[in-house]
């Protein structure tokens, strides 16, 4: 070994090189910049919520509840005005039941993104070695997969989402298990999100297995688990990445949708810290001078999944050559 | 004659298909508990030897007493017979929702769905194809990102949220879209009656469309006008996906070699833009409707629930909200909705067959 050949290999890290260019192509895409920044934002509020509450105030911990700012009397009463009198948490009014909205709504923040972020990390794990073994090994183990993926692509999600979601938490209940309406959520968000990533990284994978440096591999010795774990999988995440950043905003949209909609057996109520609960708990009040209660929780929604639809958007840009600019 | 083939080898590919969704659902369904299946028919108020007759009834009709593989086969028989089950009246009353043949519920709820569907493909096409020719002939200009936003906004937007938006924008000056809210559906046949007169046959079961083939232009005034918000609030997503496509296709086609060379030889850029790049861009943004129609489908659930609107959507909604499950009526839905989006993309990819003369199969 000449001592200097190892140091020369670690300066040309072809996989470093890779992700300071995409970086660079990044920060010259202003929308996509745009869209990282706010996103980041977000995110960090949501975290530093949890993490340090001394310096915002709306913890401590996970907020399970909103009745942790109603007090301990529970009055419904209609949303209230902005005021700048009362401290921060009063900035953007109250909306019902005298629940001051700008907390509450980065509590909500906090159980969207976090739960979220599970169902498509998760989806996307399951899918990856779902899609590329099945990809690499092929034959039946594959005819199946892609069988069962059809099924699950032959149906609008959302309607799946919704029974899925419905049977699970009326199964709980019959045990006499108690789980958060959002984790049932999670759930059945999860099963139904692998297929996207089992069909992409599969695609993927069909297409570098054919190449020479698999071929090499095979050739020095290495088992077939070993070829799909250091060589296939590498390949398959870049656009895993793509698909993870353009998902957690449909994910997010998916959970205020679920919330929003009246599932008499999720015990979603209006108390549930989500942006979807809390704006169809306000939704009589918004013909009304109420209104912006429920429209300020969805446009910080609303700009949350469209700046990171930009990140998104971007991120493929850059990351699929074909696009590249 | 080839396409004959490639039609009828789809058809059968997708029985296997719908076989296998009804068997998930069903596995689904499976993991409730019985007991609980059970206790949503009984009613408390009778006395307890009825209780217990009424237990009884609900056993053989939900199959209870067979096992779970005789269940599958004696109902998959049933569909195969056009017998898709009941959706029962809940026994402590709950009035407002569907009760009868799952299937005659089905054909009652579902041409709302597809009325909407209709205007809303129609709607997103007549914006999306002169708005992609143009962002996409000039790539990374201002105009570009400024519809880039927008088609990302259509990605990023709660359905629910844009149907409450409108709700609020047009209230002070359309009212009577709002109050008059609830589109008529043909289970309230007096409203049309009342409105023109006479009893209606009702050939297509859209509303707009048979009192336009009755001649009757100030009723589907009427109800093109319950129409209009849902159809703006749905057709957003779904017009969003399809700009993203044709820009996407226009920029492809443009850096081909046969649009350089008809601009080499003079060819006016408008012709150029028209005949040369639009057209092979078109082409493969057919495609994208499979994806998108499932969209619009999802879409169509929320929709239906914020306007009202008696669809196919509300009622796949009904067979798990208001207090009990359907269990016919879930299995049912699913069938329905499923057949309907293997339809659609088996149409689509017909279609872009008889397009494309490049395509065989």
């Amino acid at each position: 070994m000449i001592p200097g050949a190892n140091k020369e290999e670690k300066k040309r890290n072809p996989r470093l090189e890779d992700i300071k260019d995409t970086a660079k192509l990044l920060v010259k895409n202003k929308l996509a910049l745009t869209g990282l920044i706010i996103s980041s934002f977000y995110i960090f509020f949501a975290i530093l919520d949890v993490i340090y509450p001394q310096y915002l105030g709306v913890g401590p911990g996970v907020v399970t509840t909103l009745t942790r700012f109603t007090g301990p009397n529970i009055v419904l009463a209609p949303p209230t005005d902005p005021t700048f009198s009362k401290g921060w948490y009063y900035f953007l009014g109250t909306t019902y039941a005298n629940i001051p909205l700008l907390p509450a709504m980065l509590a909500a923040l906090y159980n969207d993104i976090w739960d979220s972020a599970i169902v498509v990390g998760s989806g996307a794990v399951i899918g990856i070695l779902v899609g590329t073994f099945s990809g690499y090994f092929g034959k039946i183990v594959d005819e199946l997969v892609m069988r069962i993926t059809d099924i699950f692509f032959s149906i609008p999600y959302l309607i799946f989402a919704i029974i899925m979601v419905t049977v699970l938490a009326r199964v709980f209940a019959a045990d006499n298990i108690t789980i958060p309406p959002l984790t049932i959520i999670s759930v059945s968000l999860i099963v139904i999100w692998w297929p996207t990533y089992a069909r992409l990284t599969r695609s993927i994978t069909l297409s570098v297995k054919s190449q020479k440096f698999i071929e090499a591999s095979t050739a020095s010795g290495s088992s077939r688990v070993r070829n799909v774990v250091v060589h296939v999988i590498p390949n398959v995440l870049s656009p895993v990445f793509v698909q993870i950043s353009l998902d957690i905003g449909n994910v997010i949209l998916l959970f205020a949708t679920l919330a929003f909609l009246p599932l008499t057996f999720l015990n979603l109520n209006e108390f549930t810290p989500e942006l979807g609960s809390m704006i169809s708990s306000s939704e009589t009040y918004m013909l009304g001078p109420g209104w912006f209660s429920a429209v300020i929780p969805a446009v910080f929604l609303l700009i949350f999944t469209i700046s990171i639809n930009l990140f998104g958007d971007g991120l493929r840009d850059v990351l699929d050559p074909k696009l590249r600019r | 004659m080839e396409l004959k083939y490639y039609i009828i080898r789809r058809l059968l590919v997708l029985i296997p298909t719908l076989l296998g969704l009804l068997l998930l659902t069903f596995i689904l369904l499976d993991a409730l508990p019985k007991s609980f299946l059970i206790e949503q028919f009984v009613n408390h108020k009778l006395p307890i030897p009825a209780q217990n007759l009424e237990k009884q009834q609900a056993i053989t009709t939900l199959g209870l007493n067979l096992s779970p593989p005789e269940q599958f086969l004696i109902y998959v028989n049933n569909l195969i017979h056009g017998n898709w089950g009941f959706m029962y009246p809940n026994s402590e009353g709950y009035g407002s929702y569907y009760s009868g043949p799952v299937l005659a519920g089905i054909m009652e709820y579902f041409p709302v769905t597809l009325e909407i569907a209709i205007f809303a493909v129609i709607f997103s096409i007549v914006i999306a194809i002169p708005l992609g020719t143009y962002i996409g002939s000039k790539p990374n200009s201002v105009s570009d990102q400024v519809g880039r936003v927008f088609s990302l906004s259509g990605y990023a937007m709660p359905t629910f949220f844009l149907a409450l938006v409108l709700q609020i924008a047009i209230n002070p000056y359309f009212p009577s879209f709002i109050s008059g809210q609830g589109y008529p559906s043909y289970t309230h046949l007096s409203w049309i009656k009342s409105i023109s007169g006479t009893e209606v046959s009702t050939p297509t079961h859209m509303l707009v469309f048979d009192s336009l083939l009755h001649g009757d232009f100030s009723l589907a005034a009427v109800a093109f006008g319950h129409l209009v918000l849902p159809v703006l609030a749905l057709s957003y997503g779904f017009l969003a996906g399809l700009l993203r496509f044709i820009r996407a296709g226009m920029v492809d086609a443009s850096n081909q070699e046969y649009v350089k060379t008809a601009r080499a030889k003079g060819v006016p850029e408008k012709q150029v833009l028209r005949k040369h790049v639009r057209k092979n861009a078109l082409l493969p943004s057919i495609t994208v409707f499979g994806l998108v129609f499932s969209g619009l489908l999802g879409g169509a659930v929320v929709i239906e629930e914020v306007y009202d609107l008696n669809g196919l959507g509300r009622f796949g909604l009904s067979t798990v909200s208001g207090g009990y499950i359907q269990f016919f009526g879930i299995l049912g839905t699913t069938l329905f909705f499923g057949i309907v989006l293997v339809m659609a993309n088996l149409i689509v990819d017909v279609l872009y067959a008889l397009m494309d003369p490049r395509i065989r199969y």
